[in-house]
């Protein structure tokens, strides 16, 4: 037998100059043969006009300070933008016609919203289903009276208090498990010395303490006043994500429920969701906000006034359910035979199979397809305009009807286009990351 | 006959190739003469399929020469149909299409790479498919055929080419133990026809059996080659030995 | 599915008769079917009580004998003969044809857009690929009513008087009356032109069957499918001018303030079309990517090895494959322009809904009806979508174990 020999590698070498690098890089990718050549020559011919085109006129060529559209377009004419229009209409087309001295309202209101997500982003936060279920959940009641005010009913007032008692809570439980790493209860169990103490005493304490947090949210809450802002002045931007943001939260567990009930085994149920799925996703939106519109009010009793937004509301969340319906359906039909069968080994009723088991998969693998109903939810409430709401595309166009600023259209759209963009941009990428991530998750 | 005087049917000479900045293949030096059979091994990622792709151009290499059938590869894959008339090859995942039935499959390229008349390129797909033994499935839809049915179906749907030399890139690792024997059976029968035939395997029965020369690949070069019995049982490298005593 | 209340069979021995049923599943299951279906009947029982009580204060009745009443309004783009004294029956009609030819025209301009955006996606040049990319992230991202309007009152309306009209081309005119086009006027003669247009028709069928025989029987492929474009259009072509040119083309021309002769669609028209056609485009564009995506590395080359020529390994290979994934989700963005058109009501072109659910409704007071009727033409549009849909998707089954 022969002895054994090391094997070395050689050394790598670089690649070719022509096949890396910048230069292989533009090989590749832009001058592979002569009619790629050409083509990325168009394409950037086509980039430049467009690009220049629009940067002249919305930048260069562009007025930023003028009395009228006149004024404007005495000094460039059309191949300017006209920008103090867009500027003095701004804030309508954020708040609506919310008045002035009211709008801190709005602001604190979404503030609010934030700050109770931000516990979502940090990484130590155990609770984040809890959390992120509250905001969805007890936040509207907060908000609500941020953005109507006005009289309080009994009902409302514990409702409010038990959102700013929630909120306390948020709170406590981020820092809590950030900095001593446990839950607020076991905290307040510590504090009060009763650690050792029975599981009875202990619960007995944690719902002492949150009483008391409610009873001084309820005494602050009463205190507190704020003046009624009719919805008939909501507008901007401020309606247009009310009412994405109520269709966005009714539209998840409605459509759950109309899914499962579509697949349900009882006859009679099936039939009415997939009847109410089927009629609500053949027909336009625009045809179910007229119906909403002109019949809500010939179907309700003598004297009943149901609010126009809320009717437009009403219209966009069953509109949004059904189509979740079918999205969550879909997911529900791509869950394997084997998951039910092995939930239904252990043992496992119906509900249990199905909120423990099923939709959490469910829903897992179809968040882009959720998220991107979102979008298409957030770009249909621009229907409501045709309806007579004032939302953020609405008070674009009111620009261009403005006789300071007639005809002004182009800026204001220009500028609302980015808004809406930015929006669903920035929900498409986030779902696309999240879709990357779920996917490695699986390959592993 | 004397093995040198035996045609040439591929000539691999200087073979580099890059993926990016990565160094796939370093200085390859390949003869394969007409009837010989050679089995490529070696731990993934040492270049094997890489080497076996670049001949019949499914992948472009920079550097060096590959000839097949004595005609020489142009780099910009100008004469790619030329040169892939003379090459059938078999992959690990199979590849059969899967809309078309198992005969469809099989008639594709007599048909329409070769202009035969529709009854003719039947009969020859018939031919090769009841060689591998799946006449009777023949107007089945691959999905309705097992691993190993598919991969007999794969290898006879190359035959139909009538190629000069057959290439297997990992046939056998897609399938599942109990049907790895009817594929190997399929190649084993077609190298004792005298099919000039390249395969990457890990399969070293197979090897023993059939194999004319095996080559044993590492980070892109070819570490040792030789006759399979001296390679098997007196392997002269640290990282051949290691690698027998991990397949073995 | 598995899915059953019946999983949850009684496990001891109840008290009560009450309780025992309620723990058998199947009764339990219709204990629940009936009360939903009491509560159902229930609810629309309330509705229909209080809609009959508004509507005999209102004197409003909610029958369909309204129909051949009068409409008494004009409406501004018709395909078919209207009068303002028509019945509102025919103004239905009028709205339909409207929205079909919305719908027909978008699906048209945005099958053909969306194919090349989508191969631009797809392009290997990087910088083609780019653009299509912002194209498609643009538009999609940006609500379609928002660009409806922004076409409407930032492009067509602005466009010159007719006296400063923009001239695309010989008799193709753009103002902001709307777009003025040549109509085609047939003359004595021209029905043989249209006889050896049909005949060329059958003759390219005729063709391409031979061709696909031919095939088979000696291998031998023949370009079928360009030399029998090629007849359908060159015959005609070649009667149409051995005869004289026998159809006149009737050219709109200014006169006074503005055009007439040629046929036109209004601005209204234009902006939605291109709006519609834009924005559907991204979707569909998304649509042929996935789908030759789907088609895996594999595929090609398989075919590659085995030495297909390019243009059958496409036929062949890449299209059917490709075409299973494309062809449902591309029918429902169909369904979706149809839809979509309703959002002409925005910029005030007469479709189905802006002239029949807005107008005829305030017009005729007649909310009922008039709701039932707009809903029933889209559930029947819906309805023969998908039953074509359920068609294909079965046909195109891909046969597994």
């Amino acid at each position: 037998m022969s002895d054994t020999l090391i094997f070395s590698p050689k050394p790598d070498r670089p690649a070719p100059a022509e096949s890396v690098g910048l230069i292989g890089w533009l090989r590749g990718n832009l001058f592979k043969d002569v009619p790629n050549a050409l083509m990325t020559i168009l394409g950037a011919y086509i980039a430049f006009v467009v690009l220049s085109w629009v940067l002249n006129w919305a930048i260069f060529n562009a007025v930023w300070e003028a009395e009228s559209r006149r004024e404007c377009l005495d000094m460039v004419g059309r191949s300017g933008a006209c920008w103090p229009g867009v500027g003095v209409w701004f804030e309508n087309m954020i708040y609506g016609l919310y008045p002035k001295d009211k709008v801190w309202r709005i602001n604190l209101g979404f503030a609010v919203l934030i700050a109770w997500m931000i516990p979502l982003w940090m990484p130590k936060v155990q609770s984040k289903v809890a959390i992120g279920l509250s905001a969805v959940l007890i936040y509207p009641f907060l908000a609500s009276y941020f953005f109507l005010g006005g009289d309080k009913s009994i009902l409302w007032t514990a409702l409010i208090s038990l959102s700013l008692t929630v909120f306390v809570w948020v709170w406590a439980t981020a820092l809590s498990e950030t900095f001593i790493g446990k839950s607020v209860g076991e905290v307040v169990v510590d504090k009060a010395g009763a650690r050792n103490a029975d599981e009875q005493r202990q619960r007995l304490i944690k719902r002492g303490v949150a009483l008391v947090v409610f009873l001084v949210a309820v005494l602050l809450v009463n205190e507190w006043a704020l003046e009624e802002v009719r919805t008939r002045v909501w507008g901007g931007l401020f309606l247009t994500l009310v009412i994405s943001g109520i269709g966005i939260t009714f539209s998840l567990p409605a459509g759950i429920l109309l899914a499962l009930g579509r697949r349900s085994d009882m006859p009679v149920i099936s039939m009415l969701c997939t009847a109410f799925i089927e009629l609500f996703r053949s027909v336009p939106l625009i045809t179910i906000l007229f119906m909403f519109n002109t019949m809500l009010p010939l179907f309700m009793p003598q004297g009943v006034e149901v609010d126009q937004l809320l009717r437009a509301i009403v219209a966009v969340c069953l509109f949004a359910a059904a189509y979740m319906a079918e999205v969550i359906r879909g997911g529900l039909q791509a869950i394997p035979k084997g998951q039910f069968e092995a939930a239904a080994s252990l043992g496992l009723g119906y509900w249990q199979t199905t909120t423990q088991i099923v939709l959490p998969q469910a829903l897992k693998i179809m968040i882009p397809t959720i998220v991107g109903n979102f979008i298409g939810l957030f770009k249909d409430t621009t229907l409501v305009s045709i309806i007579g709401l004032f939302d953020l595309m609405n008070m674009a166009r009111a620009v261009g009807e403005d006789t300071t600023w007639l005809g002004l259209f182009i800026e204001p759209f220009f500028a609302v286009t980015m808004i809406y963009f930015v929006f669903c941009f920035a929900m498409s990428s986030y779902s696309m990351r999240l879709e990357r991530k779920l996917a490695t998750g699986r390959d592993r | 006959m004397s093995a040198e005087k035996r045609t040439k049917m591929i000539e691999v000479v200087g073979l580099n190739k890059w993926f990016g900045q990565f160094h796939v293949l370093k200085d390859i030096d390949l003869v394969v003469r007409d009837g010989e059979k050679i089995v490529i091994c070696g731990p993934s990622g040492s270049g094997k399929s890489t080497l076996i792709r670049c001949i019949n151009q499914l992948e472009h290499h920079q550097e060096g020469d590959i000839l097949v059938g004595g005609v020489p590869v142009e780099k910009k894959g100008g004469n790619v149909r030329e040169i892939r008339a003379q090459v059938g090859m078999v992959f690990q995942s199979f590849n059969l299409f899967p809309h078309i039935t198992v005969l469809e499959n099989c008639t594709l390229t007599p048909q329409l790479g070769l202009q035969m008349p529709k009854a003719e390129a039947e009969e020859i797909a018939m031919k090769h498919l009841t060689r591998v033994g799946i006449d009777d499935q023949a107007l089945k839809y691959p999905l309705q055929l097992s691993g190993g049915q598919q991969q007999r179906v794969a290898i006879a749907r190359a035959l139909t080419m009538q190629p000069k030399i057959m290439l297997f890139d990992e046939p056998t690792s897609a399938l599942d133990p109990e049907m790895i024997k009817e594929v190997l059976d399929v190649m084993v029968e077609l190298a004792e026809e005298g099919m000039t035939m390249i395969c990457v395997t890990h399969e070293m029965g197979f090897a023993r059996q059939v194999a004319d020369e095996v080559i044993f690949m590492d980070q892109g070069e070819i570490v040792e080659a030789g006759p399979p019995e001296s390679f098997f049982a007196n392997p002269r490298f640290d990282r051949s030995q290691q690698f027998l005593a991990h397949v073995m | 599915m598995a899915l059953s209340t019946e999983a949850a069979t009684p496990k001891s021995s109840p008290s009560n008769p009450l309780s025992r049923m309620w723990r058998d599943a199947r009764i339990r299951a219709i204990i629940l079917q009936v009360l939903t279906l009491v509560g159902v009947i229930a609810f629309f029982g309330w509705l229909v009580m209080n809609t009959a009580y508004n509507l005999s204060q209102r004197n409003m009745s909610a029958g369909f004998g309204f129909l051949d009443v009068s409409a008494g309004f004009g409406i501004g783009f018709t395909l078919v003969e209207y009068q303002e004294g028509d019945s509102y029956l025919r103004v239905f009609y009028v709205g339909i044809l409207n929205t079909l030819l919305v719908a027909v025209v978008a699906i048209f301009l945005a099958t053909v857009l969306g194919l090349i955006v989508g191969l631009a996606r797809l392009s290997d040049n990087w910088l083609i690929g780019k653009i299509a990319r912002c194209y498609v992230e643009l538009l999609r991202n940006t609500p379609l009513l928002l660009q409806i309007i922004a076409w409407y009152f930032g492009v067509f309306n602005l466009l010159p008087r007719p006296k400063q009209s923009i001239e695309l081309a010989e008799g193709f005119v753009l103002n902001n009356r709307g777009f003025y086009l040549p109509a085609p006027v047939p003359e004595a003669g021209f029905n043989i032109v249209l006889i050896t247009f049909a005949a060329a028709v059958i003759f390219a069928i005729g063709l391409y069957r031979w061709s696909t025989v031919r095939l088979d029987k000696t291998g031998k492929a023949f370009p079928a499918i360009s030399t029998g474009l090629a007849v359908i259009i060159g015959a005609p072509l070649a009667i149409h001018l051995a005869l004289g040119a026998p159809l006149g083309w009737d050219i709109p021309v200014l006169k006074g303030f503005n055009f007439t002769g040629g046929t036109s669609v209004p601005p209204s028209f234009c902006a939605l079309i291109v709006a519609l056609s834009a924005y559907t485009s991204c979707f569909i564009a998304e649509i042929v990517r996935a789908g030759i995506q789907s088609v895996s590395k594999g595929q090609l080359e398989a075919a590659g090895a085995l030495n297909l020529p390019p243009n059958w390994t496409l036929r062949r290979v890449v299209m059917p494959q490709a075409l299973r994934v494309i062809i449902p989700p591309l029918i429902s963005q169909y369904l979706n322009v149809t839809k979509n058109s309703s959002l002409a009501i925005a910029i005030g072109f007469p479709d189905l809904v802006s002239v029949w659910m807005n107008t005829s409704l305030n017009q005729s007071g007649r909310a009922i009806p008039i709701v039932a009727m707009t809903m029933a033409f889209y559930c029947l549009v819906s309805l023969s979508v998908s039953f074509v849909m359920n068609y294909y998707n079965k046909r195109a089954l891909l046969k597994e174990r």
